[in-house]
């Protein structure tokens, strides 16, 4: 009975389910994606080797003290209050109305960035201080050996963290039906809204969460596997093929 | 001769712990100078300070008659003339063998990429890794890393190699074949630093051998002088206790 209720909700809702699993992938994949720019940026201002004297070094240190704060506010405190603090507060102070979608994607972003610049400076401390030294020893200056050297196996490195963060973001968008997105969340409960069936209504989407977490995270085994390549090397082999 | 680096009292401290003291020493065009020494004698310091991995806490460097410790001086610029080889290779895991070798002529001297891998290449064969061109440091003997770690310092065309113990992580029978890279560099004219615990690499290759001890130089001269007719007691003592274990 409850299955049939069940394929019968599906069948009824699907477009709106699908839309709102599509703003859910959106957002999710965008504040990823632009939080993780974020994070190695941070990561990359952050050890940036301190200078000895000067105005340089002043301006390096509030620098520094504006992310740490930046850092801790958003690690602090939850996703929801900020979405409403940020949506609602952006009105009170600017008298405007944001776009929901785009105050979403911003608190995605940004919160997201804050927890991946701890990642990618756990990272780049990760890599071992030679390939640094390397660098210098040929000339490299700190954004040379940042780009060609330690960031791309910093990204390597955070891979599974950085998807970790994905289906985090997948899940928590769910909060953002607070300021009326209309990701997966706020669309089931508009559906169990018109039908009165909580149960199976919520069942569909939690269903939907699933396919969409499981599906992004065989995705990153194989991009990770991908990127990792053989361990040996046969002289000759296809591996030659330049 | 024509000094191409002059050291003039030079001192390092770490914090409290001075590492070197006032070390005068200079580098001719085209010499091999190996420095000998026991652990924690501040020999590879001594090499860091040249090319700035460490900065001195005193004293002077010269090179080609320029303090390079002013402030105005383009660091970077003069670490692009000193190939340096480390012990720990520092290849860069996330390059093949020859990205290795075309990363730092292309970002660092704006040469054009073709140009760049015509000269790793010309490198990879000096060093006889030409055919690992795409291989992944990982995939790498460390002999083979450590090849690959010169040719890479080579692929600048350095005026100076400096060499950091560069065959102390190495299995001993992998010793052999950085061994002979380096001879073949020593042929070609290179003007070459090199710290070594390999001593008979210092006696056959080396124009001067410099001892160094707790922080000074104790002794130097020509590899015969060093080895046969040591004049200091240290000197003396030190070569005793490395040649028995040989």
């Amino acid at each position: 009975m409850t299955l049939e209720w069940l394929l019968k909700i599906f069948v009824d809702n699907w477009p709106m389910y699908l839309r709102g699993a599509g703003i859910t992938l959106y957002i999710a994949l965008t504040g990823t994606l632009i939080g993780s720019f974020i994070g190695l940026l941070i990561g990359v201002i952050r050890t940036i080797p301190k200078p000895e004297k000067g105005i340089k070094k002043i301006i390096l240190k509030l620098v520094n003290m504006f992310l740490t704060a930046y850092i801790e506010f958003f690690r602090g405190t939850p996703m929801i209050v900020q979405a409403m603090v940020i949506y609602y507060g952006s009105a009170l102070a600017f008298n405007i109305n944001v776009d929901r979608l785009v105050a979403a994607l911003f608190i995605v972003s940004i919160n997201t960035g804050a927890y991946m610049s701890e990642i990618v400076r756990g990272g780049i401390i990760s890599i071992d201080k030679g390939q640094f030294e390397a660098a210098q020893a040929i000339g490299m200056n700190h954004l040379q050996t940042m780009k060609n050297i330690v960031l791309p196996q910093v990204i390597r490195n955070i891979l599974p963290a950085t998807g970790n963060e994905f289906i985090i973001n997948i899940k928590d968008t769910s909060v953002l039906n607070v300021i009326a997105v209309s990701e997966l969340f706020f669309q089931t409960k508009s559906i169990a809204g018109n039908n009165f069936r909580y149960f199976e209504s919520f069942f569909v989407a939690c269903v939907i969460y699933l396919i969409m977490t499981l599906t992004v995270t065989w995705i990153l085994r194989s991009i990770e596997r991908k990127l990792d390549g053989p361990d040996s090397f046969t002289l000759g082999g296809n591996q030659m093929q330049v | 001769m024509e000094k191409i680096i002059e050291v003039q009292h030079l001192s390092k401290s770490f914090g409290t712990n001075e590492v070197l003291k006032d070390i005068d020493f200079a580098v001719n065009k085209g010499e091999v100078v190996c420095i000998i020494g026991s652990s924690g004698s501040g020999k590879s310091t001594l090499l860091r300070c040249i090319n700035l991995l460490e900065k001195p806490s005193g004293g002077q460097i010269i090179y080609k008659g320029e303090n390079i410790l002013d402030d105005q001086h383009d660091i970077f610029e003069y670490r692009t003339k000193l190939g340096m080889v480390f012990q720990q290779f520092n290849l860069f895991n996330n390059l093949n063998v020859l990205g290795n070798c075309v990363v730092g002529q292309v970002k660092v001297l704006k040469r054009s990429k073709e140009e760049a891998e015509k000269v790793a290449l010309k490198y990879l064969k000096v060093v006889g890794m030409d055919q690992y061109v795409t291989a992944k440091p990982k995939q790498l003997s460390g002999g083979q890393k450590q090849r690959v770690a010169i040719a890479r310092a080579l692929s600048m065309e350095p005026d100076v190699m400096l060499f950091d113990e560069p065959t102390s992580a190495l299995d001993p029978e992998m010793v052999g074949e950085v061994l002979k890279v380096m001879k073949t560099l020593v042929e070609s004219g290179l003007t070459m630093l090199v710290v070594t615990h390999e001593m008979g690499f210092a006696k056959e290759v080396a124009d001067r051998v410099v001892f160094m001890d707790k922080g000074v130089i104790e002794e130097e001269g020509p590899p015969e002088q060093i080895f046969n007719n040591p004049k200091t007691e240290r000197t003396r003592e030190f070569l005793k206790r490395t040649l028995e274990k040989e």
